[in-house]
């Protein structure tokens, strides 16, 4: 197990895949796997990155390991039923094409064993309803790299809130957002980077 | 003094009588808005800031015969698919991005050319061939403005891009994975930029080149730091940007700046250690980078060039005055020419953006040798103040 969370942290593609297949022939349940081996990778990932011991590219390298690895065991989880408790909607609102920042969220998420439902980018407010309705989500978490399109997190609150998802939090970050911002526009919670969104969602989804 | 005059007095800390009063530009829209807001018609935004600058009454930064140390020939421009109201278009660098057609200021990388070595050498490797003519000016015409020391406008050479262009060219992500899958190959691209950087250089120097400043673009970073560790940075690029700084020295040119946004804290040691002395356009973000504090920090080593809030051009007057307050010990101080973080927003009214020039011509350049700066549009907003002088 630590050896795989190794190889995710240093984003050891070959490794983690090699070191999944190998617990699951000494027969470790997945989910084990998942929780004991690479979420604790991810996590340390995201506290690495939040105090710049490492950068986005060793971000993504890890999270491309622990995608790899994943895909080996998703389908034996959803064949168990196992399916992660929460679920939260993600995408860049509508008018930003920005996606970097919002899949590192969502990565890092995943890491921690939450479901993403990533609805890309250019989300309509329309969408974003409509997912929550399909997914039965939690969280909604709204990416905004422009300071025109933070104005579109806004509408998409709003747009929530009207269509009676009063108890569904939402997230918001993004290079020109702060917690004001948040504060101003009624959003839930608000975090500058990936790991810190990971500590609010589940702040938010406990609290 | 002149443009240049004044540029170089005040990089090398040497007394002048002022200290250039400059802007790095408006967004289109901007000015859009402040037509009706008064701002004559013949002023238009974007990337030129020639009528802006006019208008504006801004000094130089920039100019003199330049080489072209990029993509060359750059790729054809091709619409390649209609999408209706979008169209994908190969770009000059061979992106293509999809665009919303009649409003090209966005888009949207969706393939890129470089993926592999062999993507590389095929349509990359032969554009950085230093031997292509369209890369230099007519010799004679440029030997004559580096010649004349009353040129008036800094003599500023480009210096191209170490990781902006390949980030560009490959995408965040993917060139990400290549320094970690392939560092061989990205060391490779990485001279080969600055092979071609140094030779084009040399021969504008073989040529009689005197140059001022050397300007480069990277764009690497954003919010949370730089978008490469320090660590990549330091072994792969800081030994390439020696290359281009120690030849630029050689040769007199002692200023070279580096255009980043985002939140350059972590680069400007290696940048540095690499000779760029000077770091352009210092965004003060929601990461509140800070002039000020970079002077107390790294001294007179590290000239800037921006870091103006142009948030604060939004808000409050008072604000504004206090902030070019604020930066004034370190403009009179010199290595520093104070302009706006970036290009000027469209919730900046032009009154507000009015009030902050008069009062940094008031304050930071104390109303000496000032160019003439434009009234608003009274009767005849087409008129232009050059065909009225000329
Ligand atoms: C890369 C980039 C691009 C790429 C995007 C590629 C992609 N697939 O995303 C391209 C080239 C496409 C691009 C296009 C444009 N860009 Co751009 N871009 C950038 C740049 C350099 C880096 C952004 C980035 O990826 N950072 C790395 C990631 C990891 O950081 P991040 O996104 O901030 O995310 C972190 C946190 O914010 C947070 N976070 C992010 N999302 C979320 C969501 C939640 C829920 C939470 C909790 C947290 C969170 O966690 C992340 C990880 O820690 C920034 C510079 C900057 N200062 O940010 C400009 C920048 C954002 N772009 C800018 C502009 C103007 C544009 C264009 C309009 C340019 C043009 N003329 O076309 C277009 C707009 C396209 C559009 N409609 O969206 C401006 C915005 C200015 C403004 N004030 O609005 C910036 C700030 C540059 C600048 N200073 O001018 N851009």
């Amino acid at each position: 197990m630590q050896q795989l969370t190794e190889a995710v942290e240093m984003g050891n593609l070959t490794d983690a895949k090699r070191l999944t297949d190998e617990l699951l022939k000494a027969g470790k349940a997945p989910l084990e796997i998942v929780e004991q081996g690479l979420s604790p990778g991810m996590a340390n990932v995201g506290e690495k990155f939040k105090s710049n011991q490492i950068f986005v590219p060793e971000m993504l390298i890890a999270a491309r390991a622990m995608k790899e690895a994943m895909s080996h065991l998703e389908p034996l989880l959803v064949r168990a039923g196992i399916t992660p408790k929460y679920t939260v909607i993600l995408g860049t609102v509508q008018g930003d094409l920005h996606d970097i920042g919002k899949n590192l969220v969502g990565m890092l998420l995943k890491g921690a064993n939450i479901r993403v439902v990533d609805l890309g980018i250019n989300v309509t407010p329309d969408q974003f309803v409509a997912a929550v309705k399909e997914h039965n989500a939690s969280i909604v978490g709204l990416s905004a790299l422009l300071t025109t399109t933070m104005l579109a997190m806004k509408t998409t609150i709003k747009a929530l809130r009207a269509a009676g998802y009063d108890s569904v939090k939402v997230l918001i970050g993004g290079a020109p957002v702060t917690a004001q911002f948040a504060e101003e526009i009624g959003a839930d919670g608000y975090a500058p980077d990936a790991a810190s969104a990971v500590d609010m969602a589940k702040k938010l989804v406990t609290a | 003094m002149n443009d240049r005059q004044r540029f170089n007095a005040t990089m090398h800390y040497q007394w002048r009588d002022r200290v250039p009063i400059c802007d790095l530009g408006f967004w289109a829209e901007t000015i859009n808005v402040w037509k009706q807001q008064g701002l004559p018609g013949w002023v238009s935004g974007g990337y030129d800031t020639t009528t802006t600058d006019e208008f504006f009454g801004m000094d130089a930064y920039i100019g003199g015969p330049n080489v072209n140390v990029g993509l060359c020939p750059p790729f054809e421009h091709l619409v390649i698919e209609d999408r209706g109201d979008h169209e994908l278009v190969q770009q000059p660098d061979g992106v293509q991005v999809l665009r919303k057609k009649y409003m090209g200021s966005t888009f949207h990388p969706e393939r890129h050319l470089l993926v592999d070595r062999a993507s590389w050498q095929k349509h990359y490797k032969p554009r950085l061939d230093p031997d292509t003519p369209s890369r230099y000016p007519d010799w004679d015409e440029a030997r004559r403005c580096w010649q004349n020391s009353d040129y008036p406008r800094p003599r500023v050479i480009s210096g191209g891009s170490l990781y902006g262009w390949l980030r560009d060219w490959m995408g965040c992500e993917q060139i990400s994975y290549l320094v970690h899958d392939d560092p061989a190959l990205f060391e490779e691209v990485v001279t080969t930029i600055t092979d071609c950087i140094v030779e084009v250089h040399q021969r504008a120097f073989d040529n009689g080149a005197q140059i001022d400043a050397c300007a480069m673009w990277e764009d690497m970073c954003y919010s949370g730091g730089p978008l490469l560790s320090p660590e990549t940075f330091r072994k792969y690029l800081v030994p390439q940007y020696q290359r281009i700084t120690e030849q630029l020295r050689r040769h007199g040119c002692d200023v070279v700046w580096v255009d980043s946004e985002g939140n350059i804290e972590q680069l400007i040691a290696p940048w540095l250690e690499a000779g760029v002395n000077c770091v352009f356009h210092v965004e003060v973000g929601t990461w509140r980078q800070d002039p000020v504090d970079l002077r107390r920090r790294y001294g007179r080593d590290l000239l800037m060039m921006g870091g103006f809030d142009k948030q604060l051009l939004a808000g409050g007057k008072n604000r504004i005055e206090a902030e070019i307050q604020r930066l004034a010990p370190i403009v009179d101080e010199g290595g520093y020419i104070p302009f706006c973080d970036h290009r000027v927003p469209p919730d900046v009214t032009m009154s507000n953006y009015m009030f902050y020039l008069h009062t940094a011509r008031d304050v930071w350049a104390k109303q000496v040798n000032l160019k003439p700066f434009g009234a608003l549009a009274t009767s005849d907003p087409v008129r232009s103040p050059t065909a009225s002088d000329t």
